[in-house]
């Protein structure tokens, strides 16, 4: 069982940036994000009696950020201030991270319906499988899966006619 | 994994929120008097210490008060039996005279 005080705060330290990452990437305002994240911390310190370990805590937080940023963006009643029209087209690709072209492909995620959003998010952010994705959301794996293809392909769609693709 | 799966992983890695963001959430949990943090635990200590004082001093102040109330009415049923001893007197010199 964990306990409040020094092991909060390093918990704290260890998952903020995952728990800002999750709300940042889904809602694509900072501002709401922090407050999210700050949320979600409050949250875990009136719930860390009743967690079993650091991972199980870490499990935990990723379930809360993930509802939490669902949560606010029906809040919001619309979808993230990003149109696809605003998106800017990027010159051309390059071989190594191009910010240009990472901020068109955070801009054309945040364009995203929902439950594919924040599964891509779970997968290209946090680095997780269908399966664990499926039990974060508590959907079905089949239905992560077509998330994912389904989102690969419209971005694949959106780039190639601004006429970024493949080298 | 392909280079559109490459530059999404780029592009949605982890960011650090601001800076001042922990010192906003103490900030918040203080408000909301639900953290433990080591910076304020002192006040807590402190606010504790101060309450038990309190409730130490007012009981010892109330037993004081009863203390004071029963002498009173000691004092007053001994002025009463005075009276009255001496109004016995006054009539038994009375007689005698």
């Amino acid at each position: 069982m964990l306990q409040a005080g020094c092991e909060f705060t390093e918990l704290m330290r260890e998952h903020r940036a995952m728990v800002f990452s999750v709300a940042y990437h889904f809602l694509h305002d900072r501002e709401l994000a922090e407050e999210i994240a700050q949320d979600v911390f409050l949250s875990l310190h009136r719930n860390l009696a009743g967690l079993q370990s650091a991972a199980h805590a870490g499990f935990w937080l990723r379930k809360v950020a993930v509802q939490r940023a669902i949560d606010a963006a029906r809040k919001r009643k619309r979808r993230p201030q990003v149109a696809l029209d605003d998106v800017a087209e990027p010159v051309a690709r390059a071989a190594v991270a191009d910010p240009m072209l990472g901020e068109t492909l955070r801009r054309l995620i945040a364009t995203l319906a929902e439950a594919p959003r924040m599964a891509m998010i779970l997968r290209y952010q946090e680095d997780l499988d269908p399966a664990e994705i499926a039990d974060l959301m508590a959907i079905p794996v089949g239905t992560v899966k077509s998330h994912l293809q389904r989102s690969l392909a419209l971005l694949r769609e959106k780039l190639a006619r601004r006429g970024v693709g493949e080298k | 994994m392909d280079w559109l799966e490459d530059e999404l992983k780029q592009a949605l890695g982890r960011k650090q929120p601001s800076p001042d963001f922990e010192a906003r959430l103490i900030a918040a949990a203080g408000r909301r008097s639900v953290l433990r943090f080591p910076v304020l635990a002192m006040p807590r200590w402190l606010a504790a210490a101060a309450a038990v004082l309190v409730i130490t001093g007012a009981g010892a102040g109330y037993r004081h008060h009863q203390g004071e109330a029963a002498k009173e009415q000691v004092m007053l049923a001994m002025r009463i039996t005075g009276q009255k001893l001496n109004r016995i007197q006054m009539q038994m010199k009375g007689v005698r005279q």
